[in-house]
């Protein structure tokens, strides 16, 4: 109990028990309705002692970590990134891990990616290519740090979108390289998943491969990684919404037309944790015969697509407590505004909201694409 | 109740191997799953009986300082073992049965021993058969789950979805397939304090040479010619019949 009371008072600068109880928090969370356990209940069971009954009742796992609570917590609790990661730092310890978060964390302390996929295939979706991905380690130096993650690095889909991003940069004659095989997990759902010493391990590990190299800034599609980097690492880094934006006036004057109505999805780590609304959508609109419709729920308001701090390998046990999946609502809400193209700007939503489109029966008449797959379209010629 | 769990280490088939004609170089080892297994399905019975739990790593000479091994114990210990043992072999043999031999006198002392049904590096796997072989124990394979009412109950596979259940004469030596329950994940802090506070008893022995198997050469099957059709649903249709004729399947 001590252990995780000063977890608590260390990640939330010792604010937790400063909850006024107003129940924003609940109100907020996409899993509200359904959870024994929110984030001002959580607060009141700290409080009481009670914490046992919280992590038996797995509620510290149905979070995926969407920093609506937080954003919006009038006392300003870091609830997202203390309250939670603190009790599942305590199930960690507790041996009390689900099945597949299990499997990943195992497979990410082993290999440095929650796949069981060899490091030395980690530039394997550059060999795909039909030009030559130049590596840190050949290089030394170069102007833009590329790193793909491990879902733009392993994923079968999501591959797609790195490969995408990486021939924008070729076509824009970005001076561009990657670690390849020396990358490894950023970390931030291990961070947000409570394994801060795994954080840490890694964040040690990639500092010490970022320091052998000369770079101006990294780029990165991941919005997980993203934050890591830039709040974490204390890196320089953009996310590729922010560089495709820096090089919107030379990509402008290459986009074709496309024929399109296109929705943009807020995804949590760029818009509510880290403020960047504008520039995917200025990207978007400046696209000749692209149609943007917002979301109903958009901008801060943006419904998350579950995927975020271990949401993604955490399935079974939101299946426990939820039949209908937040990316399967948010799929349905393109629908309503009559959107044909779901624009994101995080790897991982692309497979959620893929996977959201077959069980929602929309697959074929919406689309997933990550924002370098659309601009990449666009300057191909659709 | 005195448990004993083996715990090997293998080549890390995921960081990849060299093969060359006479032996497999691994780039890594790492802990062997179906021992990972054994000792998960170990520290549940630990949980339900209150016994005692003792890990014994068996390893090569020349790996007797891997890394994996290391981490074997780390997570058995972290895990919940009592005690851990390192019984280091004075020579490297894929013939399990001398591993058999060479280790029997250490395994005297418990209930049940459980270890994985196999270990990728063995020719035929079923150490933990042969082993109950040697000490003349009650031996079943293809565990899934293990009980105590008094006497031990054994879970086994049988396939086809059946499940038997087995009342088991002690001692006994149990391969464990699959542990009833995932294998838990060990948070990096308690393995780095289960490697810091870990106390390992090393032992020696010597491994007998009962000779029967020689290796003639390690080598990878050559692999199948792949046709890849390709063209829209009306032209694939047309090539895969072309493919069913030159089969004689149509």
């Amino acid at each position: 109990m001590d252990m995780l009371l000063n977890r608590l008072k260390e990640l939330t600068n010792n604010k937790y028990f400063q909850c006024i109880q107003c129940g924003t928090c609940g109100g907020s969370c996409p899993y509200g309705a359904y959870t024994p356990y929110t984030p001002r209940r959580m607060i009141l069971a700290i409080r009481l002692g009670m914490v046992e009954d919280i992590l038996n009742s797995n509620a510290q796992w149905l979070c995926t970590a969407c920093q609506t609570c937080t954003s919006r917590c009038p006392s300003r609790i870091q609830i997202t990134d203390g309250i939670i990661p603190a009790l599942r730092e305590k199930s960690l310890l507790e041996g009390k891990v689900p099945e597949e978060l299990s499997t990943a964390l195992i497979n990410i302390m082993r290999y440095g990616n929650p796949f069981k996929e060899s490091p030395m295939k980690r530039d394997g979706w550059a060999k795909e290519l039909d030009f030559e991905v130049p590596t840190m380690m050949k290089k030394k130096s170069a102007e833009v740090l590329l790193l793909p993650e491990c879902f733009g690095a392993y994923h079968r889909r999501c591959k797609q979108a790195t490969k995408a991003l990486a021939k924008v940069m070729k076509i824009l004659e970005v001076d561009f390289a990657i670690l390849g095989r020396e990358e490894r997990c950023t970390g931030d759902h291990v961070r947000l998943c409570g394994e801060f010493a795994l954080f840490e391990d890694l964040m040690e590990k990639n500092m010490k491969v970022f320091r052998k190299y000369e770079f101006k800034y990294i780029v990165t599609h991941d919005a997980h990684a993203f934050n890591a980097l830039k709040n974490f690492y204390g890196l320089n880094v953009l996310h590729h919404s922010q560089f495709l934006h820096d090089n919107l006036e030379k990509l402008k004057g290459m986009f074709n037309e496309l024929d399109y109505t296109v929705t943009y999805h807020d995804s949590c780590y760029l818009g509510r944790k880290n403020g960047i609304y504008e520039e995917p959508r200025e990207v978007i609109r400046s696209i000749p015969g692209v149609r943007f419709v917002e979301f109903k729920r958009n901008r801060e308001n943006a419904l998350c697509c579950g995927a975020g701090g271990g949401g993604i390998w955490l399935d079974s046990v939101m299946r426990e407590f939820v039949k209908v999946r937040p990316a399967e609502d948010r799929v349905r809400e393109a629908k309503e505004v009559g959107a044909d193209v779901i624009v994101t700007g995080c790897v991982l939503d692309i497979p959620m909201f893929e996977d959201a489109l077959k069980v929602t029966g929309l697959d074929g008449e919406i689309v997933v694409k990550d924002i370098a797959e659309l601009v990449l379209e666009a300057l191909e010629g659709g | 109740m005195r448990i004993g769990a083996i715990v090997r280490i293998v080549p890390d088939l995921v960081m990849g191997i060299e093969i060359e004609e006479s032996e497999i170089v691994p780039f890594k080892y790492v802990p062997n799953e179906r021992d990972e297994h054994a000792l998960e399905e170990a520290v549940v019975f630990k949980e339900k009986t209150g016994g005692n739990l003792e890990v014994v790593g068996i390893v090569d000479d020349e790996l007797r300082d891997d890394e994996a091994m290391e981490e074997a114990l780390a997570l058995a210990y972290a895990k919940g073992a009592d005690s851990l043992k390192k019984i280091v072999l004075n020579r490297r043999t894929f013939d399990r049965r001398e591993v058999a031999r060479a280790i029997a006198d250490h395994f005297k002392d418990y209930d049940v021993v459980m270890v994985g049904i196999q270990s990728i590096d063995s020719f035929a796997g079923y150490l933990g058969g042969i082993l109950s072989g040697v000490l003349g124990y009650s031996y079943v394979g293809g565990v899934v789950g293990v009980d105590y009412d008094g006497g031990l109950i054994v879970q086994k596979e049988l396939g086809g979805g059946v499940v038997g259940k087995f009342r088991v004469k002690t001692p006994a030596i149990l391969g464990v397939v699959s542990a009833e329950r995932p294998i838990t994940f060990v948070p990096l802090v308690k393995l780095r304090q289960a490697m810091k506070e870990m106390k390992v008893e090393e032992i020696e022995v010597e491994v007998p040479d009962m000779g029967g198997i020689e290796v003639v050469r390690f080598y990878e099957p050559e692999k199948p010619e792949i046709t890849l059709l390709e063209g829209d649903v009306e032209e694939l249709a047309d090539k895969l019949v072309e493919v069913f004729k030159s089969l004689s399947l149509v």
